[in-house]
């Protein structure tokens, strides 16, 4: 009784933590630069199919990619960014919008027209593999991985935007922009940087996520809505929510299609709106 | 002769199409100081943006040290020498104190030890959040974090606006001391023109955005038709008699 209910929670949590390494990074761009970057997801599966090309075509081992997926998708973000993105940050939360659903559009069709429209298989190494009975409780050994890397990454950004002097640089900036260049922080920059991080982190979490949701050229737009409840459930701005937030979404939607197959994929956005109506700003939101 | 650390050759600047400054000329030495002073809305804050380029300058050119730094980008000025307390303080509210003085900071005289012994209250504050000081403390911390990039010549837009005297007090012995003591080069903008002719060398006087009156300091405290016709400031006492403050070190 206990066994399967405790299985049911860990993939629900490691699901949650899937969730949360794909909108960590909205979370970081959306929340503290307030720019509306629905082409989040086009960074995700960016990355993603950085790794696919490089184990399948090159035979690079898994871990080898995830720097490259990372790079990848930081890089295409700093050329948009200073390109197109910047031009946009005083513009209207519409303009962005439509700005970045056509990005998504874009690589939505170039994915296609590079890889066709067919699911990429994905052969993890072996040690992520197979699973292991804990206590009478089945544990995927490629989930726990996930938990441990969200966890790692949880830590780094917090320490990064909390203790650094650059996360006092991009926390000043968010709060006032004329202020900062008048002590001389370089906001551009201080924001390109972000929203390249922001993005990078898209592109790891798309690599992370091929081995259990798979790829193909609807990703950008299949996890779009999903990442969007995350990083608006946690708290504009707020790693800490997005974390606590990704846990709850995930563990309901996979308790609900466990326990109440009947309510299947439409529970997540129950425990969304339940949430949004408690904390109308979001778990730890301010605004 | 000091060295000329700011000039402004016949600027006009404002905000987009609205003119706000026009014809303005003006020089700071090393170690000098300039009080701007003038009604409401005659462009005293105006030109303090100007120089920090947040505005839109159509004439004109802003020389620092000899270098033209008319279309410098604005985060590049600090980092010349320029420092800057805005009217309104702008603190970081998301930043501590001790975050909002770190996170610019640049090496020189002016460091975290520095800095609190000149505002003890602040040090005492050091991990509060910049929104949750009281206005006083405001003022001390946006003075401290301008000075925390060592500037050569510090901005000041009405640093005593809207505090108590006792608090006025203080700041008023703050910049006394980095202007005389410290020998930083200060433009001062303040509504309270008797203080800000005490601490100052030079003074100019803007009415609608031009500069209609340049003298000594005290030369214009000791003009109360001047002062009154200027600024409507009416001095009652003789011009020998100080000012209702002393300026002690805070």
């Amino acid at each position: 009784m206990i066994g399967p209910l405790v299985g049911v929670l860990f993939d629900g949590f490691a699901y949650g933590m899937l969730l949360f390494l794909l909108s960590v990074g909205l979370s970081v761009t959306l929340g503290m630069m307030n720019f509306v970057n629905l082409a989040h997801c086009s960074f995700a599966m960016l990355g993603g199919y950085v790794t696919v090309s490089l184990m399948n075509d090159l035979g690079w081992p898994f871990f080898a990619t995830l720097p490259l997926a990372f790079l990848a998708a930081a890089a295409v973000s700093v050329v948009l960014e200073r390109v197109l993105y910047r031009r946009l940050y005083r513009a209207s939360d519409l303009d962005q919008c439509l700005l970045t659903i056509g990005i998504v559009f874009v690589s939505v069709a170039s994915a296609a027209y590079i890889y066709g429209t067919v699911q990429q298989p994905v052969q993890m190494p072996d040690y992520l593999q197979g699973s292991f009975v804990v206590m009478g409780v089945n544990i995927a050994v490629y989930r726990l991985f996930l938990v441990g890397a969200a966890l790692a990454i949880t830590l780094i950004l917090v320490a990064g935007l909390e203790y650094t002097r650059f996360g006092a640089q991009v926390r000043a900036a968010v709060d006032n922009q004329r202020m900062a260049r008048g002590l001389g922080i370089n906001v551009g920059g201080v924001f390109a940087v972000t929203f390249a991080l922001g993005s990078g982190l898209a592109g790891l979490g798309g690599s992370l996520a091929i081995a259990i949701v798979g790829l193909d050229p609807s990703f950008a737009f299949t996890y779009l809505i999903y990442v969007l409840i995350v990083v608006s459930t946690g708290g504009l701005g707020s790693i800490g929510g997005s974390f606590v937030a990704a846990a709850l979404l995930g563990i309901s939607d996979v308790a609900g299609k466990y326990y109440v197959p009947q309510l299947g994929s439409f529970l997540i956005y129950l425990v969304m709106l339940g949430m949004l109506m408690w904390r109308p700003a979001g778990l730890f939101g301010k605004r | 002769m000091a060295e000329t650390l700011l000039a402004l050759h016949d600027v006009r600047a404002g905000y987009g199409d609205a003119v706000v400054l026009d014809n303005v000329t003006l020089e700071v030495p090393a170690h000098g100081s300039l009080a701007v002073l003038g009604r409401n809305g005659v462009g005293k804050s105006t030109l303090l943006l100007t120089i920090m380029g947040h505005t839109s300058l159509s004439r004109g050119a802003i020389v620092w040290r000899g270098e033209n730094i008319s279309r410098l980008a604005s985060h590049l000025r600090p980092r010349r020498g320029l420092g800057w307390v805005a009217q309104e303080r702008e603190i970081f509210s998301s930043l501590s104190v001790e975050e909002n003085l770190t996170v610019a900071a640049r090496p020189g005289r002016w460091n975290l030890k520095a800095v609190f012994e000149l505002f003890p209250r602040l040090a005492e504050r050091r991990q509060s959040k910049g929104n949750h000081l009281s206005g006083g403390e405001q003022q001390m911390l946006a003075m401290a974090r301008s000075l925390m990039i060592n500037p050569s010549l510090l901005l000041l837009d009405e640093p005593l606006e809207g505090l108590a005297p006792i608090i006025v007090e203080q700041l008023t012995g703050a910049i006394r001391r980095m202007a005389i003591e410290e020998g930083t080069a200060i433009i001062l903008v303040e509504h309270h023109a008797d203080i800000a002719l005490t601490l100052t060398e030079n003074a100019i006087v803007l009415e609608r955005g031009t500069i209609v009156y340049r003298s000594g300091s005290r030369e214009l405290l000791d003009n109360h038709a001047l002062l009154d016709r200027f600024i409507g400031l009416k001095l009652a006492e003789s011009a020998d008699t100080p000012p209702a403050f002393s300026g002690q070190p805070g």
